[in-house]
């Protein structure tokens, strides 16, 4: 009988742009003082939503494109609950691009960290909803057509609580920005994280985005949408990274009035069993 | 005896209202009622009609003839006249009419009441004496009906109800109405009593994307949410809905999605999903015809072999489909037990006839007491989601109870984690798969009706049962001794020593199915439950009626 090696290790790239996204998260949820035992990683498929296998937390891990609406139950069931997604650019903006659109306008406390590397990984190097136009693939064999999708701006156009992006070779502002939106509180946050793919993105590599990224300055106000949006359809030479808009929407879950006094899971456990 | 009154008309002009009006204020006096809804899918014009037929005697399924038509065009006139039963009664809402009593109800609601919304109180109070009945139980419905309203509003309605009366007593048409008193006053449908049974068991997320017929469940829901403590969610589509009650379950919460053919379909994946994380999910799969969009407000039972079916690889689950609206109640909450005693998907399957029909019963429960969960209430420190067990139930425990629970979609180890080990896999797969073993030894048996020793046995499922149960007594009265399964659990099956007994006694099996290839009379076969049977089928959209069944049965 053949003797079948157990999975341990990552399955990810060596060089992966993974790692650091990784190993800054676990820092950031330490810093952002979250117990572990209360916090849920949800993640759909791709190489981002393996993430949760590869660190200390309750795991959700879904179908492909659906993180959302698993999380969504998952904070309405029990929304004590510190609930963040972990996905990547087709998870979370091809095959569950309705569910996004969704989650922005119900403004549910779930924290959504998209692991942007333009390119598709565990399938092996088609183009993604955020390829650049003219991104050449063995499908797209003479180049992208269609115009990538910008996360950022119809976020903000539908006033998301929480707009943000970063980049995974810049382990400080990514620190940075993940603290800040897990400990946003009230309302839906997006948090684009570009990154290289070593393997099968040979345009958008690790050079390529560090030349490219800028830190929003502190004069930018995030909640100036009209400067945000400006900020979000930035893409080229310079693509701004940091904290770009803010909503006082309130959140889904503080205008519902059943979960006003206690959890569901509370309230079930009150009612008798 | 009984009397079908049928209310006939365009979408919107109040035939739901007047029909709906006449179930309650029957009730109200004491009869047995059983009403069905006929319309179209649009909200305006066209033609619909609702049916209320009352008895003496329990009544279990719709009529197709008529002995009191009430027309509210001339179109519903045309059409419907031909379907009277000989000495019925035909009413046109109007000042003159061909063939039928002419009877101007909108314009005496209108000269009455001051306005045309009430024509259907005038229609209500025409028909009860055309019936011969005082007024009394309607007057007291309508006081009842509309108690948070002005006074002003129950005294119109009651002038108008008066009016009504006053015009049908210089009719010369009358039918003769069933006794009053004795059946019970409390009315609801099967929409009602799923939605109650899953609030009273503690469902606290409902999710759909809202689509016919099922939406009524989803309404009565979002209409008790604040009463039970629930979050009704109109998700963005179906695939939403199946991924949001996934979580919510992960999260220790009993989760439902309503939904029918179509929006069943789209949420196979998910239902797939709750099979593999062993998420106890229930989900209400509303029939109607297909393929693609069909007819979407008529009836069918089509959807048993998508039900049975749905959902990529192999895992157990449970489907339940009541017959009567009482036991939509009672296997509404043992799905919900079911799927969470073995962490297994439940569904409720029932279609667009029963999940509208309106009979009187005894009240139904609505005190909350929520179903075990059974969730481990203190995980152990190296608690590990899905540990070996020879039934196939691995302790439950949900996230925020002290322990980490990791669920994937992929093949996971015990712990949760992604594998590609096969030996894990195997050993997963067959923990799985163990479940059905138990679930089987629980199913609910088929219900006989009739004698066990019949020569003709007819066999049914869902909602077919009510017209099934009417043909079966007739038969019998009429000399012809036959039997009646009616099984309300379709999956896994468990026959019994009565069914098996009754089966291996008949010389004639007939299975009667709202489809055209015979489903459930297939998977009979496939499980060796049957050798061979007749075939009785309808998919034109309308229920079977039980004198329909007797013709079939005898031809």
């Amino acid at each position: 009988m053949i003797d079948w090696p157990v999975d341990a290790a990552p399955a990810w790239c060596p060089g992966c742009g993974n790692f650091a996204i990784l190993k800054t998260l676990d820092r950031a949820i330490e810093s952002a003082g979250i117990d572990r035992r209360n916090l849920v990683l949800v993640s759909g498929i791709g190489q981002a939503a393996k993430l949760p296998h590869y660190t200390s937390a309750n795991v959700f891990n879904g179908l492909h494109g659906r993180a959302l609406p698993a999380a969504t139950g998952i904070k309405l069931a029990n929304h004590k609950l510190e609930v963040v997604v972990t996905s990547g650019d087709g998870d979370m903006y091809g095959e569950g691009g309705n569910h996004f659109i969704h989650a922005v306008r119900r403004n549910i406390t779930v924290k959504a960290f998209v692991h942007n590397n333009q390119v598709y990984g565990l399938t092996k190097g088609q183009a993604s909803p955020t390829s650049d136009p003219g991104f050449v693939t063995k499908i797209q064999t003479g180049g992208v057509v269609s115009q990538p999708l910008k996360p950022l701006a119809l976020a903000i156009v539908h006033e998301c609580s929480f707009v943000a992006r970063s980049f995974s070779g810049d382990a400080d502002h990514l620190h940075e920005t993940m603290v800040a939106a897990l400990t946003h509180q009230g309302g839906f946050a997006l948090l684009d994280i570009l990154q290289p793919c070593v393997s099968f993105n040979r345009v958008n590599t690790f050079r390529w985005y560090r030349d490219r990224v800028r830190p929003v300055g502190e004069s930018h106000d995030p909640y100036d949408r009209a400067a945000a949006l400006e900020l979000a359809l930035k893409w080229g030479d310079e693509i701004p990274i940091g904290i770009i808009y803010r909503s006082r929407r309130a959140s889904f879950e503080s205008q519902t009035a059943v979960l006003a006094e206690a959890t569901l899971r509370e309230q079930l456990a009150s009612a008798g069993r | 005896m009984d009397v079908n009154v049928r209310i006939a008309g365009e979408a919107g002009q109040g035939v739901q209202t007047t029909g709906n009006l006449l179930v309650g204020a029957f009730a109200r006096a004491g009869m047995h009622v059983f009403s069905s809804q006929s319309y179209m899918s649009r909200i305006r014009g066209g033609m619909n009609w609702f049916d209320v037929r009352i008895g003496d005697e329990e009544l279990f399924s719709g009529r197709r003839r008529a002995d009191l038509l009430v027309a509210l065009t001339g179109e519903a006139l045309e059409a419907l006249r031909g379907q009277l039963a000989g000495g019925g009664v035909a009413l046109f809402d109007g000042s003159e009419a061909r063939g039928a009593q002419a009877l101007p109800f909108t314009d005496a609601a209108r000269q009455t009441g001051g306005s045309a919304v009430m024509a259907n109180t005038v229609a209500a109070g025409a028909v009860f004496t055309v019936l011969g009945l005082p007024l009394d139980d309607l007057s007291a419905h309508l006081e009842v009906l509309f108690k948070k309203k002005d006074r002003e509003v129950v005294e119109k309605n009651l002038l108008c109800a008066r009016r009504g009366a006053e015009l049908a007593a210089a009719l010369a048409g009358k039918v003769e109405a069933p006794g009053t008193g004795g059946a019970p006053r409390d009315v609801c449908n099967a929409a009602s009593a799923v939605g109650l049974a899953a609030a009273t068991a503690g469902v606290k997320l409902v999710t759909a994307y809202p689509m016919t017929p099922s939406t009524a469940v989803f309404a009565y829901l979002a209409g008790v949410a604040e009463e039970y403590g629930i979050v009704v969610e109109q998700a963005e589509d179906e695939i939403a809905a199946v991924n949001m009650i996934c979580g919510a379950a992960y999260a220790g919460v009993p989760a439902m999605a309503t939904t029918s053919g179509g929006g069943f379909a789209l949420m196979t994946e998910g239902v797939s999903l709750a099979g593999m994380m062993e998420l106890p999910i229930f989900i209400l799969v509303s029939q109607r015809p297909g393929p693609a969009t069909g007819l979407p407000t008529r009836t069918a039972q089509q959807d048993l072999n998508l039900v049975l079916h749905a959902g990529h690889g192999e895992f157990p689950r449970a489907i339940y489909a009541p017959g009567t609206a009482a036991q939509a109640y009672e296997l509404t909450r043992r799905g919900l037990q079911t799927a969470h005693k073995f962490q297994s998907p439940a569904f409720i399957l029932t279609d667009q006839y029963l999940i509208d029909a309106q009979t009187n019963g005894a009240a139904l429960d609505r005190s909350l007491r929520p179903i075990d969960l059974h969730v481990v209430a203190e995980p152990a420190g190296d608690y590990v989601r899905y540990a070996g067990a020879s039934s196939g139930v691995s302790p439950r425990a949900v996230p925020g109870g002290g322990a980490l629970v990791v669920c994937d979609s992929d093949e996971h180890d015990e712990a949760g984690h992604i594998t590609e080990d096969v030996r894990v896999r195997v050993r997963q797969q067959d923990k799985r798969l163990a479940k059905l073993e138990p679930m089987t030894a629980e199913a609910l048996p088929p219900q006989l009706h009739g004698p066990g020793d019949a020569a003709t046995l007819m066999i049914c499922w869902g909602s077919t049962y009510g017209p099934c149960r009417e043909a079966t007594d007739a038969l019998n009265a009429a000399g012809l001794p036959t039997g009646m399964l009616h099984f309300g659990q379709l999956w896994p099956l468990n026959v019994g020593r009565a069914a098996g007994e009754a089966i291996a006694r008949a010389k004639r099996i007939v299975c009667i199915e709202g489809n055209c290839t015979g489903q459930f009379a297939a998977i009979l076969r496939q499980q060796g439950i049957l050798s061979g049977c007749e075939l009785m089928t309808r998919y034109d959209g309308m229920p079977f009626t039980g004198e329909e069944i007797v013709e079939r049965i005898r031809s």
